[in-house]
């Protein structure tokens, strides 16, 4: 018995259904596609991103870096340029109590305007305490600028009378001013670099925080993808097989399904085989047999009669002749009266009185035992490779071997006909003993090449005596 | 004169019929049973002891072949006359290992019964003639078609003179007497024949002999 149809899932045959479950295997790979393209872009997405971020942060370093050290290189040389003045006016005005060789007026000038050059030349960038800062330190220094221009102009008794009172009042004050305002702007300066650095700390946490949320999405829609494909893999693995076990279960019924044909097909011919033989042929032969004693009966003189019942006779000889041969080829009494060797030989000898091919048949331990089913399949595959060899390859000699071993039994069949190529010309009638012979549960190998003869070889299981064959 | 008493044996009574109005024609002969199938014909033969058994080789029940055997071994007196469709060689030799003594197509069973039944009564054989020639044509034929040569042409007239005296169902013991030999020898003239014709056992060599024409 069959597992019913009702624990699989109904196997799609119809074309409507066909093209559905298409439609939706497109529709499930689109979906594949775009997500697998979507968790790809959202990689390469995070990556670059962090990339990019990166190369930024690093640039916005080097700037903040690079303008602080311009910015206390600007003011060192401002200040180092302040204490130059500073020193060459104090000996410009107390050239006459040092006694050394006194600047000239215009270096003392110059150098006023390279400090102003370099105060111009500061790197600012509009940071408005900055900006506070260096305009104070742009006045204090167009002060200097302006009370320096009087000063150089004194004479050497104004300069004697005055000096003093110029640097302690005006030139110290400056001074300590001036130093004092670079000494701000330097720590302005520092308190910028610092702010920058932490403000380029703060963007690469925020960076930071961004990756780890995009590699943490990745992450999770790839695990939620495998996931889904896992199922959707599992769900069409178990789809095919069972798929495959409808088409294993749909072929073992066609299996049967042709066993029982040929079951039939072999009850029918045994049959009408029957039905001929006995009922048909026997009546013939009574009939013969009267009609034998009708020519005593009637005188020999009359010689009309006695040619009506020969020819009567003959008729019926002809008629008992035809239908012994037709029940003979439907189903030979052989294999019930004699057993399947005898069997075989007659069909060999049947072949060779009509053919040019003589047949000869070799056995060895086969038991008058067999099932039924093996030796009609046995015979009729004989007579199969038989009538090919006679008819289609022209064989003049053919060899039939019947081996019964332990287990099985080995039926043989060469020929040294014409042969044929195995894998391309089956006709028919042996694929159809091969079905019979594998619905015993055996094998049949053909060998043959074309010019090389043929060999067929069937291997079957004992299936020991069904029942006692006693048929007339 | 005593009758030669005779038990037909044929599963279709049509047949029965014929045979018996056969063979009541005749003086000499004389139906004593009529079995429906092997397994009647073995008890009646049990039972009527007739001379001769007229069989037909397939029967339900139990099948000619088997009931020959077990008669002709119950009760070796009896001579058993096969009637058979078939005039092929497998019946012929499978009716003679049941101990058989004549094999009749049943298409000649009209003219040739009276014969046969006589012939296997007096202790002889007797084969339809279209056996005969069907199997020597067999013979012939493959002989032919192989190129062999006939093993018959291999015999000394000795030896076709006991393989024809065998054939005819006589004992070595009558062939020794018959042909003033001792027993000794007819056993090696026997078995030298039975080796150059290659046969296995006394039923293929009477089917040779049949096939040769030695004896009908």
């Amino acid at each position: 018995m069959h597992a019913s149809a009702k624990d699989t899932a109904p196997a799609p045959l119809s074309s409507g259904h066909d093209s559905q479950s298409k439609e939706r295997a497109r529709k499930v790979r689109a979906l594949l596609f775009l997500s697998f393209g979507w968790l790809l872009a959202l990689l390469i997405g995070a990556g670059t991103d962090a990339l990019l971020s990166l190369r930024q942060l690093d640039t916005v370093e080097r700037q903040v870096s690079s303008r602080f050290s311009a910015r206390s290189q600007a003011l060192s040389t401002i200040v180092v340029s302040v204490r130059v003045y500073d020193d060459q006016l104090e000996r410009f005005l107390l050239q006459d109590q040092l006694r050394a060789p006194s600047p000239d007026p215009s270096d003392i000038a110059n150098k006023i305007a390279e400090i102003r050059d370099a105060l111009r030349g500061f790197p600012s960038d509009q940071f408005p305490e900055e900006q506070l800062l260096l305009a104070e330190m742009q006045n204090l220094l167009l002060d200097q600028e302006n009370s320096v221009a009087t000063v150089l102009t004194w004479r050497p008794d104004a300069r004697q009378q005055r000096a003093q009172q110029f640097i302690g009042e005006q030139l110290l004050p400056w001074r300590t001013h001036i130093l004092e305002i670079s000494q701000q702007i330097s720590t302005v300066d520092g308190k910028r670099l610092a702010d920058e650095n932490l403000a380029l700390a703060l963007r690469f946490q925020s960076m930071e925080e961004r990756l780890v949320w995009l590699v943490a999405l990745a992450l999770i829609a790839g695990v939620l993808m495998s996931l889904v494909c896992g199922w959707y893999i599992l769900r069409l693995e178990r789809q095919g097989r069972q798929r495959y076990q409808a088409l294993a279960r749909s072929r073992l019924e066609l299996e049967s399904l042709s066993a029982r044909l040929v079951e039939a097909q072999e009850e029918e011919r045994r049959s009408i085989s029957r039905e001929l033989h006995d009922e048909v042929g026997q009546s013939l032969g009574a009939l013969l047999v009267e009609v034998g004693q009708l020519t005593k009966l009637v005188p020999p003189e009359d010689r009309v009669t006695q040619a009506q019942i020969t020819h009567i006779k003959s008729v019926a000889e002809t008629a008992v002749k035809s239908i012994r041969d037709i029940a003979l080829l439907l189903r030979p009494p052989m294999l019930d009266d004699l057993g399947l060797v005898p069997a075989l030989e007659w069909q060999a000898r049947e072949i060779s009185r009509r053919s040019d091919m003589e047949v000869e048949v070799q056995s060895q331990n086969v038991s008058e035992e067999l099932g039924d089913e093996t030796k009609v399949t046995i015979y009729r595959l004989v007579q199969e490779a038989l009538n090919n060899a006679a008819t289609h390859a022209s064989a003049k000699n053919a060899k039939v071997t019947a081996l019964q071993g332990p287990d099985k039994i080995t039926v043989e069949i060469t020929d040294d006909g014409d042969g044929f190529d195995p894998e391309r010309k089956r006709g028919m009638g042996i694929l159809g003993m091969e079905e019979r012979v594998r619905r015993l549960g055996g094998s049949l190998t053909i060998q043959s090449a074309p010019g090389k003869g043929a060999t067929v070889t069937a291997e079957l299981p004992l299936h020991l005596v069904d029942s006692p064959v006693n048929h007339p | 004169m005593r009758k030669i008493r005779i038990l037909l044996a044929d599963d279709h009574k049509l047949i029965r019929g014929g045979l018996r109005l056969l063979v009541e024609q005749q003086a000499d002969l004389t139906v004593v049973g009529e079995a429906n199938d092997g397994r009647e014909a073995v008890a009646l033969a049990k039972s009527l002891k007739p001379d001769v058994v007229v069989m037909d080789i397939g029967m339900p029940n139990l099948n000619g072949v088997e009931a020959a055997l077990q008669i002709t071994q119950a009760n070796p007196e009896i001579s058993v006359v096969m009637l058979s469709m078939h005039s092929d060689e497998s019946y012929v030799l499978r009716a003679l290992k049941s101990g058989a003594k004549g094999y009749l197509l049943k298409d000649s069973a009209e003219s040739d019964l009276i014969k046969a039944v006589h012939a296997v009564a007096d202790g002889k054989s007797f084969f339809s003639p279209a056996v005969s020639k069907v199997l020597l044509d067999d013979y012939v034929r493959k002989l032919k078609r192989s190129g062999a040569e006939d093993a018959y042409d291999l015999l000394t007239p000795r030896e076709r003179e006991i393989l024809q005296l065998i054939a005819e169902g006589k004992s070595n013991k009558d062939v020794a007497n018959l042909l003033n030999l001792s027993v000794y020898t007819v056993e090696t003239h026997r078995s030298n024949v039975m080796e150059k014709l290659n046969l296995r056992g006394i039923p293929e060599l009477i089917l040779f002999a049949v096939r040769r024409g030695i004896i009908s």
